[in-house]
């Protein structure tokens, strides 16, 4: 039986990069995004263009979903940041990333998990380590992260022993969302170099980082992991962030 | 302020830069304070009288911290307070750093933590019965418990150590009325730092703190690095009867150094 998987945000960047290992992994996959389906999406992935912070969107997306079959991966990856702090936030700023970030989560896991708990699965929640440790200027985003960590323990409290859920937890991954971040710098470049001697493993992540993780999460051999946050940033979050060395 | 009036500390590394500080807190509220080091002059190398009975410890000793206990015995007859505040720091990676010195590290910061409290427990325990100050152990582990610093493996080692050894105590001890909490500072003004920016925690050119200190500074969100005067205000805190349900927990005080991923810096 072809094993049916949702990854919500999978036209471009880490979740692109999602959706093209599950189709390697034997998934048929459908993802979705607020805008059209991209030109370069491979024929065999269906796009259902929607917003999952709204509620009817999200329920379109796992039902379209559950039309080829039981849903046995949800990986929900859609994420949006706001480079602000919280004197700077503006209510459509906490509607954006809240809506996304969170509702968008929740709507999403409420929809797949009738199915999913009848039939089995696995549920991978894109956090981030900001979740844990904050980015500068970035309240609303490291806040909403948070919540997604806390819900992938909910959800594996509570949806166990059929859905296991877990959450990764990226660091500086080259994506168009990191050079943003980078941007608020007064010299990306030099602020880019700095960041970088600051990862053991000497390079930013690849989106296939990420991809290559929430494929092992999705299949049997992590078949007794759940309720977990797994960071995947190159030891960033295990060094200090002040290395007198680097001054 | 006497708000440990009547109450008997023992502190390890009490002459050191942040132990002299837990001391003269402690007296300042009030508190007969024993100040243990290795000499009378401790890593400040002054031995000016702050008021503290100076016990003389190597805490890797079993004998010493035995001596030391039975002396807070016989002219106290119980202990109420101990701070664990011996410690060393080694600044080399795993492979540079000798067995002879790893051992020596743990013996210090690790065994003397455990020889300390094995032998101060007894007279803490007489203390159980005290209301409504009961008797409170704090011992020193550190932010690199949780997150490295370049070169200085086994110290971190040491304080992740310190840090299970504190729920362990806690989970033990409770039931018996005695608190264990851990303060785990970060950059805290001392001897020990300027140590680390002279060697492991030095740039290219042989940085001194001195010329680090702005740009480390600017990297914590507060925005400066630590006094000893704030560990000691906590240390305070966590002895008294306002932290009476504050046990087994690891207290980073920091400057908030570790809840951000990064400053910009550029």
């Amino acid at each position: 039986m072809t094993k049916i998987a949702i990854v919500t945000g999978g036209g471009r960047g880490i979740g692109r990069a999602i959706v093209d290992r599950l189709v390697r992994d034997g998934y048929s996959v459908l993802t979705c995004g607020r805008g059209d389906r991209p030109d370069d999406l491979p024929v065999a992935v269906d796009w259902v263009a929607a917003d999952v912070s709204i509620p009817a969107q999200a329920a379109m997306v796992a039902s379209a979903a559950a039309e080829k079959g039981p849903v046995t991966l949800l990986v929900n990856n859609a994420g949006v940041q706001v480079e602000k702090t919280v004197t700077d936030s503006t209510d459509d700023d906490w509607d954006l990333v809240i809506g996304v970030n969170c509702r968008g989560v929740f709507n999403m896991c409420r929809a797949v998990l009738p199915g999913m708990t009848d039939m089995g699965g696995s549920i991978v929640n894109i956090g981030s380590i900001s979740g844990t440790v904050s980015d500068p200027s970035m309240a609303l985003y490291n806040a909403s992260k948070a919540f997604v960590h806390g819900l992938t323990r909910s959800i594996a409290a509570d949806h166990g022993p059929t859905v296991r859920c877990n959450a990764i937890l990226p660091g500086w991954i080259m994506t168009a969302m990191v050079d943003d971040a980078f941007a608020l710098a007064r010299d990306p470049a030099a602020a880019k170099q700095d960041a970088l001697a600051r990862i053991p493993v000497g390079r930013f992540g690849t989106p296939d980082d990420i991809a290559n993780t929430v494929s092992w999460l999705a299949g049997a051999e992590s078949a007794y992991v759940s309720g977990q946050c797994f960071t995947i940033d190159g030891g960033l979050t295990a060094v200090s962030p002040l290395q007198p060395g680097l001054f | 302020m006497t708000r440990l009036s009547g109450k008997i500390a023992f502190v390890t590394g009490g002459r050191g830069g942040i132990g002299r500080a837990i001391c003269a807190r402690f007296i300042a509220e009030g508190a007969t304070v024993y100040a243990a080091d290795i000499s009378p002059g401790g890593s400040l190398e002054s031995e000016d009288d702050d008021g503290t009975h100076f016990v003389p410890l190597d805490v890797t000793q079993e004998s010493q911290a035995i001596s030391a206990m039975t002396r807070v015995e016989q002219e106290q007859g119980k202990l109420d307070i101990l701070v664990n505040a011996a410690g060393i720091e080694i600044e080399h990676t795993i492979e540079e750093t000798s067995l002879e010195d790893w051992n020596r590290i743990f013996a210090i910061n690790v065994t003397g933590t455990f020889l300390t409290a094995k032998y101060a427990l007894p007279l803490l325990r007489k203390s159980a019965t005290d209301r409504p100050l009961g008797p409170s152990i704090v011992n020193f582990g550190s932010y690199d418990g949780f997150i490295a610093d370049p070169g200085l493996a086994a110290y971190c080692a040491t304080k992740g150590a310190v840090h299970a050894l504190t729920r362990a105590m806690a989970c033990d001890h409770g039931p018996e009325g005695i608190r264990v909490n851990a303060i785990c500072p970060g950059y805290v003004d001392t001897p020990m730092l300027r140590s680390f920016f002279g060697g492991a925690g030095s740039g290219a050119g042989g940085a001194s703190l001195e010329n680090v200190l702005a740009p480390v500074k600017d990297v914590h969100p507060t925005r400066t690095c630590g006094k000893p005067e704030d560990i000691a205000n906590l240390v305070l805190w966590l002895a008294s009867d306002e932290a009476r349900y504050a046990s087994g927990q690891l207290w980073v005080l920091d400057g908030g150094l570790s809840a951000q991923v990064q400053q910009m810096r550029f």
